[in-house]
């Protein structure tokens, strides 16, 4: 007895998970470069002596939603949004991270920062240094930065070396062990990335988990009832 | 329940960003202004499991783990730099500065500040200063008998008078250019200073050193483009009231909780 129980709290408290999550994610919908999480519950079977075997809800499964978002366009001379997949390389204190929110600005040094303050690297690992007096900044397809037509670094764009071993850090930065450059995505120039949480599917999961969250509830109060039933049966 | 306090970290976002948007329209015609956007960064998040926990008796590892944002936080609100329209307004002491630069001020503390609004006066002693009455350096006055002023592209301030054929030099208006501009603290007035984000003010002359070049008779106009706004007010009113949604409905969540029994 109260196997039932149990079973159901295992679902329920994954659903309240989930819709932290959720709320995590609608909280985000305007946070340039974030990606949505997801939740995936999975079956979590226990061996029983002389029933059938149970199998419990476990929500200890997550995803990272990486699909591509819309464009806003800022006409930033140094907005730069990522078309295709891939990252941009910045130096944090916790080591090299990636990210896809491509708001940067010159530091008081005049190397390329996020609005964080860590540094933008360039294809070659290093921060990337702007002249004060440069004008015109244009940037090419391929990441490379120029100033007064002169070349001055070339961008670099990296893919996580296992994707399902990235993790999300505050700052809509990804932490990932080990890096490899990728090829297909360009950078554009006065753009930057929105977040691709969608709002709709987002509210309709929503709802979905609340609906969820209620029926497990009942359950519980069926349960409650059939037990207390049981007890005053038993009990006269 | 920390969904709810996820959610109102999403309606602060939004509702800051509905006051930058408000700012913004505000300023839609003031000289020199330029359009400010709130930027957000995800907060840290939590982990409830990380990954390669084993998760099963024959040591089968979680492949992702789980981990659970906290919600959403202001990471900046940045100024976008565009050079605004020039409008012509042909006073001889209105001048546009076409190019990064910006023109020195300095404050009756002795501070110095820095601005883009070119809509300079003249005091009663000839003076010039900005809008605010403060000095513009280096500090130039314009005889009382001057017929008339010419400010050329490099910041040479010249007067005619009617006793001479040449005009005389009076001194040449500086541009200060800074390897940060965005990091310069705005302190209203269309007035800025200095800050250790915005590095030290570099000193030049306009038409060199990539500052930019003056133009005199015309003012520029503010950078915000009105269109663009509303969509963000609009993008930040919705993303304001899904964010209301998610706190009901884990306030539904909370209450189908505690009537249990």
């Amino acid at each position: 007895m109260g196997a039932g129980i149990y079973t159901t709290l295992t679902r329920q408290s994954g659903l309240m998970r989930e819709m932290q999550v959720v709320a995590h994610n609608i909280a985000n919908i305007s946070t340039t470069g974030f990606r949505r999480e997801g939740v995936i519950f999975s079956e979590y079977v226990k061996r029983m002596e002389d029933a059938p075997s149970l199998s419990m809800a476990n929500a200890d499964t997550r995803h990272m939603d990486l699909r591509q978002a819309g464009l806003s366009q800022t006409g930033g001379m140094f907005d730069f949004a990522i078309q295709g997949d891939g990252f941009f390389l910045i130096e944090t204190p916790e080591g090299q991270s990636l990210t896809r929110a491509g708001h940067f600005m010159p530091n008081a040094e005049g190397e390329l920062v996020n609005p964080d303050g860590h540094r933008l690297l360039d294809l070659g690992g290093t921060p990337i240094f702007v002249p004060p007096d440069m004008n015109n900044i244009a940037l090419s397809q391929d990441g490379t930065l120029s100033g007064n037509g002169q070349p001055l670094a070339q961008i670099g764009l990296w893919q996580p070396g296992d994707p399902l071993k990235m993790t999300h850090m505050g700052g809509t930065i990804f932490i990932s062990e080990t890096v490899v450059p990728a090829d297909s995505a360009t950078i554009l120039q006065g753009f930057v990335e929105d977040s691709n949480v969608n709002p709709i599917s987002e509210i309709a999961r929503m709802i979905e988990v609340q609906r969820a969250y209620e029926m497990g509830q009942g359950f519980l109060e069926k349960e409650d009832e059939r037990m207390r039933g049981v007890i005053q049966t038993l009990g006269r | 329940m920390k969904a709810l306090q996820i959610a109102a970290s999403g309606m602060a976002a939004q509702q800051m960003r509905v006051d930058v948007v408000s700012n913004n329209l505000a300023n839609m015609s003031t000289t020199g202004y330029n359009t400010r956007r709130a930027e957000f960064a995800d907060l840290h998040y939590q982990q409830l499991a990380r990954p390669g926990t084993v998760s099963a008796q024959n040591g089968a590892m979680l492949p992702t783990g789980v981990q659970i944002g906290l919600g959403v936080r202001a990471s900046s609100v940045s100024v976008v730099l565009a050079q605004g329209s020039l409008a012509a307004t042909g006073g001889d002491l209105d001048l546009a500065i076409e190019g990064k630069g910006y023109l020195e001020v300095t404050l009756p503390s002795g501070a110095t500040a820095y601005t883009r609004d070119g809509g300079l006066k003249r005091t009663g002693d000839g003076l010039i200063v900005n809008a605010d009455g403060y000095q513009v350096n280096p500090g130039i006055t314009i005889p009382s008998d001057a017929t008339s002023l010419s400010i050329n592209a490099e910041g040479e301030v010249y007067a005619y008078f009617n006793t001479q054929v040449q005009p005389q030099l009076l001194g040449q208006l500086s541009l200060t250019g800074f390897t940060n501009d965005k990091g310069l603290e705005a302190m209203g007035s269309n007035l800025f200073l200095e800050s250790p984000a915005s590095g030290p003010p570099l000193q030049g002359t306009a038409g060199q050193d990539g500052l930019g070049t003056l133009r005199q008779g015309y003012l520029e106009e503010s950078s915000v483009d009105a269109v663009r706004e509303v969509t963000e007010l609009i993008k930040a009113q919705r993303g304001y009231e899904l964010n209301a949604k998610v706190i009901t409905a884990a306030d539904q969540m909370l209450s189908a909780t505690t009537q249990l029994r």
